[in-house]
């Protein structure tokens, strides 16, 4: 790897490097991408930097996928939050807030709202933010000139205010790309050209970028390969979980007589048709094994938003299925993660797409020590990281009738699991430990712009699963 | 105790997701009403719950004024309309505390009813309205009093502004309509004002093609071009431009008229296609696609007795000759090796392909089958339903040769690589979509040959044809040939594939019948559905024929006219049912329907007409001579004077310029019995020694089986 040393530093001659980051979704966001955005604050900090996070406002999230304020308990008090006045329009539920344009066509209303914001910048939904986040970086970086941005993606849109520091100070950067944009991690095919608009920003953007970080290496490597001149600053630098998420799992010993409680944590973002082979293969699972006749399967997390939240197919399919002993409780705080982990038995991972795709409840599920059942592709990211843990039913893909194995399977394991068999399962996760996996990462980008001050107060910790 | 009202325009889809909305809400102790705008018993709901009532107001109770507003309103605001006739929901309405619509459509009542009760919240969706009920706080009276003035005032001045749109709209309609247009004063004024400097181009564009539509309408096609043209001249977009002259044009089609701006709106959009090629093919390929659905528009060839296309090709297809876009849809792309010989130590593995019809295939296919030295396959690309849409989408073929490659591409490699990879000779009945999918990749070592019927020439397909890669092209006719030569130059290319011209294949030994001898006196016409066959010109001979014999009748054999394809067709359907309701009850006219025993039918009829403004051979006229019934071919206008056609193909006796000719052929041919059965007979031998497929099959050996 390359280390690009820039000019530097250009913090106005204060003490600290100053980087600000471009964090949407930052705590008390309730989203899955706070916790990596929280870690990566307080990394920074903890080498010494100062960092002003920049994000949308909590109203926002409110409209979208709630709040958690126990998210915030455990970021850095030094590190400072600027909140921007933005929020989803099409996520407005208030109709005395509409237009009557609005109320007359919502749909069409939001179309061409996306057309108008597509215009600005080509991404839907976020598009219309550009300005704003421009706005604001420099605003930022006036009052305290940075050192380096580090903008976490998606929103893409975040691309377009890092272009703009650049563009007027020279101000090196950063993507974390998590998921990447101009790949499909779903479909896993290309999501737009390099001739397109959204192609030719992304090319733009990455060609001075000091370090592009991914998930995972099938994301990495379609970028190398995308971009090879810009194949040495391309990172996997993969998501993981927390420790205070944790339950206490030593000493089980379930009543297979009362049966056993399943568990999905995590938004419902996949399609219905995906939940509904899940619950027939949970009610196929019931029909012929009594130890999951009598057992629970409980579904937390958020599902729909705006209107439509807790009001689509998903929650119908859910209701339907209360009889066979299926329930929804809407999302946990993170405060409470721990306590509903250890309330179950077993993990029923349900994730979309296919190689591409990682997700970080993997990682959380993993390092619980309890029963994981894989509804999702074989061939999808979640099985390489799962790969060796004692307690996993494997990958076999959707098919009911496979899907209500793995719960006979994971009902199994749950009853016959030992402490040595649970402790196992956590060692193999330790390594995905937030701090383990962002530390060094952090670190790495903490050389490439100041490399003769950087990692006086840096945590120890491994890199030997951290590929930079 | 909180009221809440629940608007549902539509019934919900998540119905288990409403009811436990409602024990939420009766939890919090509110009372909840459910209006609906569908029938409430779709709904079934616990009454303690919540009282779900309708509030359509039904067909019958709807007087003049709600009708009209119905009529012109947009479709969420006609779920408002009823809700403010009906008595009940107005009061509930005002009283509520919390007003929330269920879904999409009800969302503007909501939004009015709120306007109305300035004091209830008003919600999207069932969480967003529990939260708010949760969060509920007392509001300010000054708040609440600023929100009831804003909202009065909003509610007066909507209506107003609606009222006042309303009549602008109403006004601006009568103003533009056919009576000002057909006025030349009123003419003179909105083409000076359509052309007026500043007006943005989209509400140039829509005035423009408003006054065209106007003055066609009102019969004024000049003053519509002039309209056209003036407000195209003033509209800097190029996109724009094409999109007004194409409306202007469709509008005209849309009559029956042949446009007097299709050219300008061939070019336009061809104008567009070569502007778009280097950064947007698939755009480009869409403006191509315009162009060539306006010049092969059924209207311009099929559906009148002329057709631009036949009277000079070269000018009628000048524009997409000067055009790179459209031009590119025909480059050569050649083949890798040329076609492979004729196998001399196996069979020769012939692919017989066709799209739908196989009408002209029969013969061919039973001949060849049984051939120990052929093996023959037949498809038929619309048998399956998976790939079959990838054959009927001419735009998508034009896309991927803009394009030079696509997933579309790379599917017609996947489907019709096996079939090349196995075929010897690819026999392409049609040079349609079959002919441009074969040819959409290199074949290989196999053989190519297309044989175009006659519609194609009018069509766009043979266009995408890349005839590099095609080894042979047969013609059932010279005159086809002839046509299709001017249409298609390259075909006549140093480097272009073999021309042939090859009969259709027809087996007409089972047509010669004994007739009965009252047959002298009745015509006969197979295949009458279609404005081309012209059964009025027929009718034209019949007449003629009974004011010197009324025993002389006509017999319509097939199915019956087609009046749904166009305007023309209609209006040309309209008079030929006057025709029918005349002559039918005198006997004079029969139509004997569909059959499958042609011969039978025929065994009736004395006298075959070919009363068609072109043909490209007609099976039908030449199954009638065989059965021995007297040819009278009407000189197909289309290719009248023309180096070949119906002159140069059949005896000179049998062929006739106007009705009266036919008339008194027929007269002279019916004479006597004994001449009328001799002038027969001798057109049966006659075609059965020209044409039958004994005689005819060696044009297809030579074509198939020799190297």
């Amino acid at each position: 790897m390359s280390n690009r040393v820039l000019p530097l530093p250009r913090s106005g001659g204060g003490k600290r490097p100053h980087a600000i980051y471009l964090a949407i979704g930052f705590p008390p966001a309730a989203k899955s991408s706070a916790y990596r955005l929280r870690e990566t604050a307080n990394q920074f900090v903890a080498l010494g930097w100062d960092i002003t996070v920049i994000t949308i406002c909590q109203e926002a999230w409110e409209r979208e996928y709630g709040l958690d304020h126990t998210l915030s308990e455990k970021v850095d008090p030094r590190v400072k939050v600027v909140e921007l006045p933005l929020i989803r329009e099409d996520l407005e539920t208030d109709i005395r807030a509409f237009s009557e344009e609005r109320s007359l066509d919502p749909a069409g209303w939001i179309k061409r709202l996306r057309q108008r914001e597509q215009k600005v910048f080509p991404e839907p939904v976020f598009g219309g933010w550009r300005y704003d986040l421009e706005q604001a970086v420099l605003r930022v970086h006036r009052e305290h000139p940075a050192d380096l941005l580090l903008a976490s993606c998606a929103p893409y849109v975040n691309l377009a205010a890092t272009w703009k520091l650049w563009e007027e100070h020279k101000v090196p950067y950063a993507v974390d790309f998590r998921d990447g944009w101009s790949l499909d991690v779903i479909g896993g095919g290309e999501a737009f050209t390099r001739d397109s608009v959204s192609g030719r920003w992304e090319s733009k953007v990455l060609e001075h970028a000091v370090a592009v970080w991914c998930v995972n290496d099938p994301i990495a490597g379609f970028y190398r390969e995308r971009y090879p001149h810009l194949a040495d600053r391309v990172h996997v630098v993969r998501n993981g979980y927390d420790e205070d998420s944790l339950p206490d799992v030593s000493g089980r010993s379930p009543d297979p007589a009362a049966g056993l409680t399943f568990g999905y944590l995590g938004s419902v973002n996949f399609t219905p048709a995906f939940l509904e082979s899940v619950l027939d293969g949970w009610r196929i699972a019931r029909r012929d094994d009594p130890v999951l006749a009598s057992s629970r399967f409980e579904v937390r997390g958020h599902i729909g938003a705006g209107p439509a939240r807790e009001a689509n197919r998903h929650m119908d399919l859910l209701k339907e299925a209360a009889v066979d002993g299926v329930s929804f409780g809407g999302p946990v705080p993170k405060a409470d993660l721990a306590a509903t982990y250890g309330s179950w038995d077993a993990l029923v991972l349900m994730l979309v797409g296919g190689r591409f795709v990682t997700s970080g409840k993997v990682y959380e599920f993993m390092a619980t020590g309890l029963p994981v059942l894989s509804a999702h592709d074989v061939d999808h990211d979640a099985t390489n990281i799962l790969a060796g843990h004692p307690l996993w039913t494997g990958a076999v893909g959707l098919d009911p009738h496979r899907l209500a194995n793995s719960f006979s399977e994971a009902a199994r394991m749950a009853l016959k699991a030992t402490d040595a068999d649970r402790t196992a399962a956590r060692r193999l996760a330790r390594r995905f430990a937030r701090p383990a996996v962002l530390g060094p990462a952090v670190r790495h980008l903490t050389e490439l712009v100041r490399p003769t001050t950087a990692g006086d107060s840096a945590p120890a910790a491994s890199t030997e699963d951290v590929q930079l | 105790m909180t009221t809440v009202l629940i608007v549902a325009a539509t019934a919900p889809k998540q119905p288990a997701v409403l009811i436990e909305a409602l024990e939420r809400f009766r939890a919090r102790g509110a009372s909840v009403t459910v209006a609906c705008f569908f029938n409430s018993a779709d709904l079934p709901v616990d009454p303690a719950l919540a009282e779900v009532r309708t509030f359509a107001v039904p067909g019958e109770k709807r007087d003049a004024r709600l009708r009209k507003a119905l009529g012109r309103a947009p479709a969420n605001r006609k779920v408002w309309l009823h809700a403010r006739r009906n008595a009940w929901l107005r009061q509930l309405y005002r009283k509520a505390d919390l007003l929330v619509a269920l879904d999409a459509r009800a969302v503007h009542t909501v939004w009015e009813m709120a306007q109305r009760n300035t004091r209830a919240g008003a919600y999207y969706g069932l969480v967003p309205a529990q939260r708010a009920l949760d969060a509920r706080r007392p509001e300010s009276v000054g708040r609440r009093l600023e929100r009831q003035v804003s909202a009065a005032a909003g509610i007066g001045a909507r209506g107003a502004r609606r009222a006042a749109t309303q009549t602008v709209r109403t006004t601006l309609r009568k103003a533009t309509g056919q009576t000002v247009m057909s006025n030349p004063a009123g003419a003179w004024f909105w083409t000076r004002a359509v052309a007026a400097p500043r007006v943005p181009d989209r509400f140039r564009s829509k005035l423009a093609v408003r006054l065209h539509d106007s003055a066609v309408k009102a019969g004024r096609p000049a003053v519509a071009a002039r309209a056209a043209s003036a407000a195209v001249s003033r509209i800097s977009s190029a996109g724009t431009r094409a999109d007004v002259l194409t409306k202007a044009a469709q509008a005209e089609l849309a009559l029956g008229r042949v446009p007097t701006g299709l050219h300008d709106a061939i070019r336009a959009q061809l104008a567009l296609a070569d502007s778009l090629l280097p950064r947007d093919s698939k755009k480009a390929a869409a403006a191509v696609s315009r162009a060539w659905s306006l010049a092969s528009n059924r209207v311009l060839h099929f559906d009148r007795l002329s057709s631009p296309m036949s009277e000079d090709p070269g000018a009628f297809l000048a524009p997409f000759r000067e055009s790179t876009a459209a031009r590119k849809l025909s480059a050569k792309r050649g083949r890798l090796a040329p076609a492979a010989p004729v196998p001399a130590d196996r069979p020769l593995r012939l692919l017989v392909t066709t799209l739908i019809n196989d009408n002209f295939l029969q013969e061919i296919l039973e001949r060849y089958r049984a051939m120990p030295n052929v093996e023959v396959r037949f498809l038929d690309l619309y048998d399956d339903p998976v790939t079959r849409p990838l054959a009927l989408s001419g735009s998508t073929v034009m896309e991927h040769l803009l394009a030079g490659e696509s997933s579309y591409g790379a599917k017609i490699e996947e489907w019709l690589r096996p079939h090349l990879d196995w075929a010897d000779t690819v026999f392409v009945d049609w040079c349609q979509a079959t002919a441009a999918l074969f040819t959409l990749h290199d074949p290989g070592t196999a053989r190519i040959i297309v044989r175009l019927h006659s519609f194609e020439a009018f069509n766009f397909w043979p266009h995408l044809v890349d005839f590099s890669r095609v080894d042979d092209v047969v013609f059932v006719s010279e005159h086809l040939k002839d046509l299709s030569t001017a249409v298609l130059p390259q075909l006549t290319e140093a480097d272009g594939p073999r021309l042939h011209v090859i009969d259709n294949a027809m087996d007409l030994q089972r047509y010669p019948r004994s007739k009965p001898a009252d047959a002298r006196f009745t015509l006969g016409m197979v295949g009458f559905s279609s404005v081309a066959k012209d059964p009025r010109w027929a009718i034209e001979v019949l007449r003629r024929l009974r004011e010197r014999d009324e025993r002389y009748r006509l017999t319509l054999i097939g199915s019956d006219f087609n009046n749904r394809t166009s305007k023309p067709a209609k209006d040309y359907g309209k008079l030929f049912s006057k025709d029918l309701a005349e002559l039918e009850p005198l006997g004079a006219v029969r139509r004997y329907g569909q059959t499958d025993d042609v011969p039978a039918a025929l065994q009736e009829v004395g006298i075959i007409l070919s009363a068609s403004v072109r043909e490209s051979f007609h099976c039908g006229l030449v199954e009638g001579a065989a059965s021995g019934a007297v040819p009278v071919v009407r000189d197909w206008p289309f290719f009248a004077g023309k180096p070949h056609g119906a002159r140069s193909l059949f005896p000179a006796d049998w062929v006739v310029a106007t009705p009266e000719e036919a008339a008194e052929r027929i007269l002279a041919a019916t004479a006597t019995e004994e001449r009328w059965a001799e002038a027969g007979r001798a057109a049966s031998e006659h075609v059965l020694k020209t044409w039958d497929w004994t005689v005819t099959q060696s044009g297809y050996d030579r074509l198939l089986l020799d190297d």
